[in-house]
């Protein structure tokens, strides 16, 4: 679909200036209604310069022309980018992340950054920063839109222009607000692409994908964000293949199925949603297995909150109202003014996790907590990749649940809020790529599908999702 | 065995001369503040840090040269602690797996020193272990103002080196052959510049009279002042009650001074550096790094003296500066008296440099020109006095000291005929000295001496005119 509209675009046949301008103003008045943009970059400026490249013959590039919005937790040179964290109020990052260079090197045009919950910290888009309005469900806006990328699946979903969205996953942050809104939902292996100018929730478990309406619109995205970075040495060395244009036949492909991956909580309309799903898939030609993932299931979820509210609580420290964000008058020394700083600018879930994190790293702790974890975490990559020896890829749903109203969010603990990523975070902790699909509703909302796949083996996920996705 | 009274330990941090920051391609030389930076050296949202593998391959140097065992992987941490200095407010550090451990550094020198009563007699050699050297970042800088307190990031980032002893030091004496010796190596490897890298150190230090209660003295700048530090702690430990603390040192009051009790270790939270992998090193690399260390000065000094017959205690000082070692090897390659060629390096051309406080290369003195000059004085072509004023017109400018000889005829003056005006003159002019001389006073002749030379605008050979005046003088 976007390929069709890059295509006319490379070739002169839409005036992309006007295309600009129009989509700035339907955001704007969605924006008004569902609350999903956070800060706006200048598309028709934008679209003014790539049309000359047009007219000139010089249209180049895998994006050229397409709109694409960006999460609030990626730098782009001159646009506020605060990770919906009113610490950051008013930061203009003086540089693009390398996944937003990518894309405008690929001839995108940015229209704004999505709202998220706080530096990430959250699954609902409820946990924004104050002063930042919560994302409204673009199906049915007493409900969520999931987070943390609440911001970029509402718009995802909402746009009425081709549109594709940067976002980004720590625990499940992309595949929970893609299920919620409807969306396809990709999230590469840790390390395919460049984490530098990604304002760090927990860096050893950060990765940035994309959203689309298609899995292949999503892959076209990703594919263009992926490869190494001198600027991250964490990110991976291999040059990375093509994820484009991967063919749908999945013939004799083994689909592993975890037991427990239906928890008991799911209601009969949603499971049966995904029943039909996987017979669709064995249909289709997959083989499938029944698969034990016995300590991700047992220890995924705590190893995983541990570990990334460690690192989180390290990230959080620099925001002390010094150089930039927040500030306050200057009184007392030093540590009364961080303090007070912090204690006014950071929201109560950013607190919790700070509060959380530092008690996990203490001496005293750390043996117990931090260490454990990571062993833990060590121990979860090794279950998978014994059981990816037998199979292709691992099916599950992606949220135990369709999106929830904001009524019900209310009366749930924060560890009930944790428990809603018990499918998200284990391939998320094991750092494996994974895509959520829409594959049918249940109580007229969207419920989605997630295909998990061995590290740097997205096209066997895509090849899985692409045998669904009918468009 | 005599009983050790004192341990002193050290952990010095070292800066390391890099051309660009630790984890980010800042200078490490600007002089304006906040102009070297970038966003992550001031810790902007999203910044990485990327390793600067010179400074690992500095860091290994000084770890190879201490004797250590290398890690095979190097692996960092996040030291969390808010300070206004440290733009993360968490330092990257190596806490887990340091590059080097289990190193030592041998001392060698039994020293009379001020510090007489500290002073033990020493066996020839004393081992001082090295627990660990590490690589870690620099915080920026604090300047205080009277209302104001600004920060200069240009520091933030800078790599240090930190060499951490064991408490095996048993004097502030041996405390300071062990910082000579360590600046020696460290110039030596050419990874730090003594005029403009900074040295810092924490020292802990306690007496046996005190039950070798353990107290800190935090962040003394200089070589000199951890020795007038220890110097200054340990008589306060032998009369004072002695806490578990952390103390300061004030350089202008010359005294330390509480700053915190030390009831636990501080808390700093540790936890892997996430943005940066675990880098192996292959052993061929180690051995690539090994294989460049230069000959250190001790095995240098050393070998002059076996070798050579160079004086030792030349042969010492020569080798602690590599510049000035490698101008002393240079020059004996000429062929020139290589205990002669020394003892000029050692009196003059050391004695120049610390005069004007400058190094070598700040110098126009170069090997060929300085040996053809020793080779003057060997073959007594002229006289030490004239030698020491070439070697003074040496260092600012290039010339060929026997050219430059025959030029203004300052050649020896050794004839005997030519010199005996000159000694009449000189005993008719200081008719006390002679009575002197004469009463017994054999010192006087040398008094007379230097008369004639100066008369002779230095050029008298003064072995002649010695002899000359003595027979006049009968």
């Amino acid at each position: 679909m976007i390929q069709q509209f890059i295509t006319d675009a490379k070739r002169g046949n839409i005036d992309l200036v006007e295309h600009a301008s129009k989509a700035l103003e339907s955001a704007h008045a969605i924006n008004k209604e569902y609350r999903y943009i956070a800060a706006w970059a200048d598309p028709v400026a934008r679209a003014e310069q790539l049309q000359q490249l047009a007219k000139t013959g010089n249209a180049r590039g895998k994006l050229f022309g397409v709109i694409i919005s960006v999460k609030d937790n990626l730098c782009v040179q001159g646009v506020e980018s605060t990770a919906s964290s009113a610490i950051l109020k008013g930061y203009k990052p003086l540089y693009n992340a390398t996944a937003v260079q990518r894309c405008l090197d690929e001839g995108a045009i940015i229209l704004g950054k999505t709202v998220q919950d706080e530096f990430g910290f959250g699954g609902f888009s409820i946990n924004t920063g104050t002063g930042i309005e919560k994302p409204l469900n673009p199906l049915d806006k007493k409900r969520t839109c999931g987070g943390s990328s609440g911001g970029a699946a509402g718009l995802t979903k909402k746009a009425p222009f081709p549109h594709l969205a940067l976002a980004e996953s720590t625990g499940g942050s992309i595949a929970n607000p893609a299920s919620f809104c409807g969306a396809v939902g990709l999230t590469p292996t840790f390390g395919r692409v460049s984490r530098y100018g990604l304002i760090d929730y927990a860096n050893s478990l950060d990765k940035i994908g994309s959203m689309a309406l298609t899995v292949e619109d999503a892959a076209l995205l990703l594919d263009a964000i992926s490869g190494p970075d001198p600027h991250d040495s964490t990110s991976a060395n291999a040059p990375t293949d093509p994820l484009t244009d991967i063919p749908r036949a999945i013939h004799g492909l083994r689909i592993g199925i975890p037991q427990d991956s239906f928890p008991e909580t799911m209601d009969n309309t949603t499971r049966r949603v995904l029943m039909l799903a996987l017979q669709q898939l064995e249909q289709n030609g997959a083989r499938r297995l029944d698969i034990k993932l016995p300590i991700s299931t047992k220890y995924g979820l705590a190893a995983y909150y541990t570990l990334a509210m460690s690192e989180a609580s390290t990230n959080l420290a620099k925001y002390c109202g010094i150089r930039y964000g927040a500030s306050e008058a200057l009184s007392g020394n030093y540590n009364d003014y961080f303090s007070r700083v912090r204690d006014n600018h950071l929201g109560e879930e950013a607190k919790r996790r700070v509060l959380l994190g530092t008690f996990a790293r203490m001496a005293g702790y750390r043996d117990a907590f931090y260490t454990k974890a990571a062993q833990a975490r060590t121990k979860i990559i090794q279950e998978y990749q014994a059981v990816f020896k037998d199979v292709d890829v691992i099916v599950t749903p992606t949220m135990p649940l369709v999106a929830p109203t904001f009524d019900e969010l209310k009366n749930l603990t924060p560890l009930q809020h944790y428990q809603m990523d018990v499918l998200t975070v284990p391939p998320n902790l094991a750092g494996l790529p994974h895509i959520t699909i829409p594959i049918g509703e249940a109580h007229g909302m969207p419920v989605g599908l997630m295909i998990t796949a061995p590290h740097f083996h997205e096209h066997k996920m895509i090849q899985v999702a692409k045998s669904y996705d009918k468009k | 065995m005599t009983k050790n009274n004192v341990k002193i330990g050290l952990e010095v941090h070292v800066q390391l001369k890099t051309e660009t920051k630790l984890f980010c391609g800042c200078p490490t030389n600007a002089a304006e503040p906040n102009t070297a930076v970038c966003p992550t050296c001031l810790g902007h949202p999203g910044s990485k840090p990327v390793l600067n593998t010179r400074a690992l391959e500095f860091a290994t140097k000084l770890a190879l040269a201490l004797g250590c065992t290398i890690t095979p992987h190097v692996t960092f941490s996040r030291k969390t602690y808010f300070y206004p200095d440290l733009a993360k407010n968490y330092q990257i550090t190596q806490h887990e797996t340091p590059l080097g451990t289990n190193g030592q550094l041998v001392l060698t020198e039994a020293r009379a020193t001020a510090d007489a009563a500290h002073k033990t007699a020493l066996p020839e050699e004393r081992l001082v272990r090295i627990t660990r050297v590490h690589m870690e970042e620099d915080p920026g800088s604090l300047i205080h103002e009277q209302n104001n307190c600004l920060i200069d990031y240009n520091r933030s980032g800078i790599p240090l080196c930190e060499i951490v002893t064991e408490p095996d030091m048993r004097s502030p004496a041996e405390a300071e052959e062990f910082m000579e010796k360590l600046a020696s190596i460290l110039s030596y490897l050419g990874i730090f510049d003594l005029n403009t890298c900074v040295v810092k150190a924490d020292v802990n230090v306690s007496i046996a009279e005190k039950n070798y209660q353990r107290v800190e003295i935090k962040n003394i700048t200089g070589f000199k002042e951890i020795y007038r530090a220890l110097l200054f702690e340990i008589e306060r430990q032998k009369q004072e009650e002695v806490r578990k603390e952390t103390r300061g040192w004030s350089a202008e009051r010359g005294v330390t001074y509480h700053m915190r009790l030390k009831e636990s270790e501080e808390d700093y939270g540790y936890i892997t550096e996430p943005d940066l992998p675990s880098f192996t090193i292959s052993e061929t690399w180690v051995k690539s790094v090994q294989a460049t260390l230069p000959e250190l000065a001790e095995n240098r000094a050393k070998r002059w003296s076996t070798e050579w017959n160079v004086d030792s205690g030349d042969a010492k000082i020569i080798a602690q500066n590599l510049d000035v070692a490698t101008l002393f090897d240079d020059i004996a390659k000429h062929g020139c008296d290589p205990i002669l060629s020394a003892r000029w390096i050692r009196r003059e051309v050391l004695r120049i440099l610390n005069d004007k406080k400058i190094g070598l290369t700040q110098t126009e003195f170069d090997s060929h020109h300085l040996a053809e000059l020793f080779k003057l004085l060997s073959t007594k072509k002229i006289t030490d006095r004239i030698g020491q004023n070439i070697i003074a017109l040496l260092a600012e400018k290039k010339f060929s000291p026997a050219a430059y000889v025959d030029e203004q005829n300052l050649g020896v003056v050794a004839d005997e005929s030519a010199l005996k005006k000159a000694c009449e003159e000189a005993i008719a002019n200081n008719a006390k000295a002679v009575d002197d001389y004469k009463k017994g006073n054999e010192k006087t002749l040398m008094f007379l001496v230097g008369q004639v030379m100066k008369a002779t605008g230095g050029k008298a050979a003064p072995n002649v005119v010695k002899e000359l005046l003595a027979s006049l003088l009968k």
